[in-house]
């Protein structure tokens, strides 16, 4: 199998493998559920699985941000002033 | 026996190793003229919505992807049997040959990009509290200024995202063959963006997260791949009044915007 990147924060930090998992599946769905190849069969897509790629962003958001604490980085600052 | 499909490959030919699929099921691959289409039988007790399956999905089409050119299938495709998958199949053929052509040799990267937007957008909002003039006592003018002040705010709000958009977009471009790129998903996810990029030069990819991530600022970013090229196949062929494949929303902006919003930037 091609070595895969997957899930690269940079050099400093890296995700554990739960986390890791945890946001490949995320990831994962990001992708799978919405796009790729669409041609019709059984397809069996609910409301549920849109609102658990919605929810699964805020985790994700939640999992890098959780991360980026651990490591010590600040996470709170505003983005530059625009000059 | 329904057939659980993982993706289109530019083979007719059998699996030369053994994969094993959902439910532990061998997988194959169903010949149509010169492509194959990747399946498993699906036994009516596997339960597909789980996050075993959604990773086996995706572990199968990964191992293709090692020795052929994938065209991803969206999760949980099923058919009721393969006369009814290769009759669709038959619909959709020649735009699978063009979408594999496209794709041949080249994997998908995800790039996202989170920034503090909640924080940014109260700035701004402080901003234009503070230039309000003398306290306005006529309820419909007050209505119509709160209504201009909030246009202004997101207007501000999207401009500084699209700025910072192109600055990221600007490290991977020159990489990437096609790229999609969505801003402002949530407040706080800046961008999410994916790119279609030669093999050849993935570790070039790398590299350009990690230019990046050193050039400082308070942005965080997550880089993954390689993926199976999930937002890059389009089907301009309805077969039966359905078009599938990449989704060019309002809220995906492309090339020539983000150009345009760069030069605002300046």
């Amino acid at each position: 199998m091609d070595s895969p990147i997957k899930i690269l924060q940079d050099k400093n930090s890296y995700l554990d493998l739960r986390k890791q998992e945890r946001v490949t599946l995320l990831e994962v769905l990001d992708r799978a559920l919405e796009k790729g190849v669409v041609i019709s069969g059984d397809i069996v897509i609910s409301v549920a699985d849109v609102d658990l790629v919605y929810l699964g962003l805020k985790v994700l958001l939640s999992s890098v941000e959780t991360m980026e604490r651990l490591r010590g980085a600040p996470i709170t600052g505003p983005m530059q002033e625009p000059t | 026996m329904k057939i659980y499909t993982y993706a289109i490959i530019d083979s007719n030919s059998g699996m030369d190793e053994p994969i094993r699929g959902l439910g532990e099921a061998s997988v194959y691959n169903i010949p149509y003229h010169d492509i194959g289409i990747v399946v498993s039988d699906l036994d009516p007790q596997v339960q597909i919505k789980t996050k075993e399956s959604i990773l086996k999905h995706e572990e199968v089409v990964e191992r293709l992807m090692d020795r052929f050119t994938v065209l991803p299938m969206r999760l949980y495709t099923v058919f009721s049997g393969k006369e009814e998958m290769l009759l669709k199949v038959k619909d959709y053929y020649e735009d699978f040959i063009e979408n594999l052509d496209r794709v041949r040799n080249k994997a998908e990267f995800g790039i996202k990009v989170i920034w503090t937007g909640n924080i940014i957008k109260e700035r701004i909002s402080n901003a234009y509290k503070n230039e309000s003039p003398a306290h306005l006592t006529q309820s419909g003018t007050k209505f119509m200024k709160e209504k201009f002040e909030k246009y202004k705010i997101d207007k501000e709000f999207e401009e500084e995202a699209d700025r910072c958009s192109a600055i990221v977009d600007g490290f991977f471009n020159r990489l990437a063959s096609e790229k999609k790129l969505e801003k402002l998903k949530t407040d706080n996810l800046l961008l999410s963006a994916s790119y279609l990029v030669d093999k050849e030069k993935k570790d070039d990819f790398k590299k350009a997260f990690e230019e990046l991530r050193s050039s400082g600022g308070d942005l965080k970013y997550l880089l993954s791949g390689p993926w199976p090229p999930y937002n890059f196949i389009i089907l301009s062929h309805s077969g039966d009044g359905k078009v599938g494949g990449m989704d060019i929303s309002d809220k995906a902006f492309q090339h020539k915007d983000m150009e345009g919003n760069e030069g605002r930037g300046e």
